[in-house]
């Protein structure tokens, strides 16, 4: 039985292919187990490489306005699927995200929500689901 | 052995599986396993040839690219795309709703340091190996949006091959390399020059197209764990056509910093059969996360 399993993983893990394009690791930048929240206006939607960008102006309860940065996966996925162009400059939105460790206005996002009710949900852990635990 | 240790394997061993699809319809990488049987009908179809009677290995090679999958809204509009823990399974991945995982690059450090031969550096250089792969995240070049250079960037997306040149395209940073194959040596300034890419000049041996390229930088890594190189590194690549697959390997030499030459994990990739395949212009790569970082090593 051992010698099933081992070679099971070794053959396995011989077929994997290396990744072309070096990500970074997300968790040593956000807590994906915490969760932030804000409503604010979207001022700029970056599609780059390694992942996409979100910049927003969000009001602060003093007047003023703070910056925040949020970002997505690779930008390929969201190419394929058209997801591009809903994201327009101006929009208000309600964004949920995993916060940076450092502090800093910037986080993984997990959720938008569009003015008329709509969502867009791109990060999530199911406890019920073995890939996310 | 353990019920725990025999899960960790058996997880292990379904992480990588399922790590394997997800990787080549990400990146349009190495062609999936496929069954013996569809490699050797791959095989087995003539390799064509060109007027000057050497195998043509123009084409598409390769995945072709993917990303997910097509998502489409709900009834009230709703989109999920969802980027999960770990990585997809294939059938999560096929029915579209599942994106690399949060921890792709520490899940995928297993494989990374897992190649069938690891390059043997001099004594004195282990310690530099080890400090770049345990702060991947801060000295990789890749991560800070540099080219990954020769030999890390693999093998070509597509080849246009003429009576006297080769043309690489990659799809990674919409990157070209153009080889010459009519007999010329190595240019004697920029063969001296310090690049990503080197000056390469290819040659028949038989059937594989050798290219011998020098004039590195010692910028990039010849793979992910910190396995740096001199500008004095050398290396010899081969791209062997065998009927619809094709055969990229290399090997790298490199006196200044290693004991023995270090040949790189070859790959096989099947002809891309669609004749409207195109490559996909690559998006600008902008690095913002490095100042975030709050620890350094990725797997």
């Amino acid at each position: 039985m051992k010698r099933i399993f081992g070679l099971l993983a070794i053959v396995a893990l011989s077929l994997a292919a290396k990744p072309a394009v070096a990500h970074h690791a997300l968790q040593a930048e956000f807590d994906t187990a915490k969760r932030g929240e804000f409503t604010g206006t979207l001022t700029k939607f970056a599609m780059i490489n390694p992942h996409v960008r979100w910049f927003f102006e969000v009001k602060k309860p003093d007047g003023t306005a703070a910056t925040w940065e949020i970002t997505g996966a690779g930008p390929q996925a969201l190419r394929q699927n058209g997801m591009t162009r809903i994201f327009q400059v101006g929009q208000t939105l309600k964004v949920t995200y995993a916060p940076a460790r450092d502090g800093s206005n910037t986080g993984r996002v997990v959720t938008f929500t569009f003015p008329d009710g709509r969502t867009v949900t791109m990060y999530h852990e199911d406890p019920n689901n073995p890939n996310d635990l | 052995m353990t019920q725990l240790n025999r899960f960790g394997i058996a997880a292990a061993a379904a992480a990588a599986m399922s790590f394997v699809s997800l990787h080549a319809a990400q990146y349009g990488g190495a062609a999936p396993a496929r069954p013996a049987g569809q490699q050797q009908q791959q095989q087995n179809v003539p390799t064509p040839r060109t007027a000057d009677g050497h195998p043509d290995l123009s084409g598409m090679w390769g995945g072709g690219g993917g990303g997910g999958g097509a998502v489409k809204p709900d009834e009230k509009g709703n989109l999920v795309q969802l980027t999960r823990g770990r990585p997809c399974s294939k059938q999560q991945f096929d029915l579209g709703n599942c994106a690399p995982g949060i921890n792709f690059e520490r899940d995928s450090g297993v494989t990374q340091r897992m190649g069938p031969e690891v390059p043997m550096y001099k004594p004195e250089f282990w310690d530099r190996v080890q400090y770049l792969d345990r702060n991947g995240t801060q000295e990789d070049p890749e991560f800070h949006c540099k080219p990954s250079g020769v030999p890390r960037m693999g093998p070509p997306a597509k080849i246009v091959q003429t009576s006297t040149e080769l043309i690489l395209l990659y799809g990674q940073g919409n990157t070209f390399r153009v080889i010459p194959i009519d007999g010329r040596p190595h240019d004697p300034i920029k063969s001296q020059d310090t690049t990503w890419y080197g000056d390469a000049v290819g040659k028949w041996e038989g059937d594989t197209m050798v290219i011998d390229i020098v004039g590195f930088n010692d910028e990039s890594w010849i793979e992910w764990p910190g396995w740096f190189h001199s500008n004095n590194m050398h290396v010899i690549e081969k791209l062997t056509r065998s009927g619809n697959t094709l055969r990229w390997e290399a090997t790298v030499e490199d006196p200044d910093v290693l004991v023995q030459p270090y040949h790189v994990e070859g790959r096989t990739l099947r002809l891309n059969p669609n004749a409207k395949a195109t490559l996909t212009e690559d998006l600008p790569c902008e690095e913002r996360d490095s100042q975030h970082m709050v620890t350094h090593e990725r797997g």
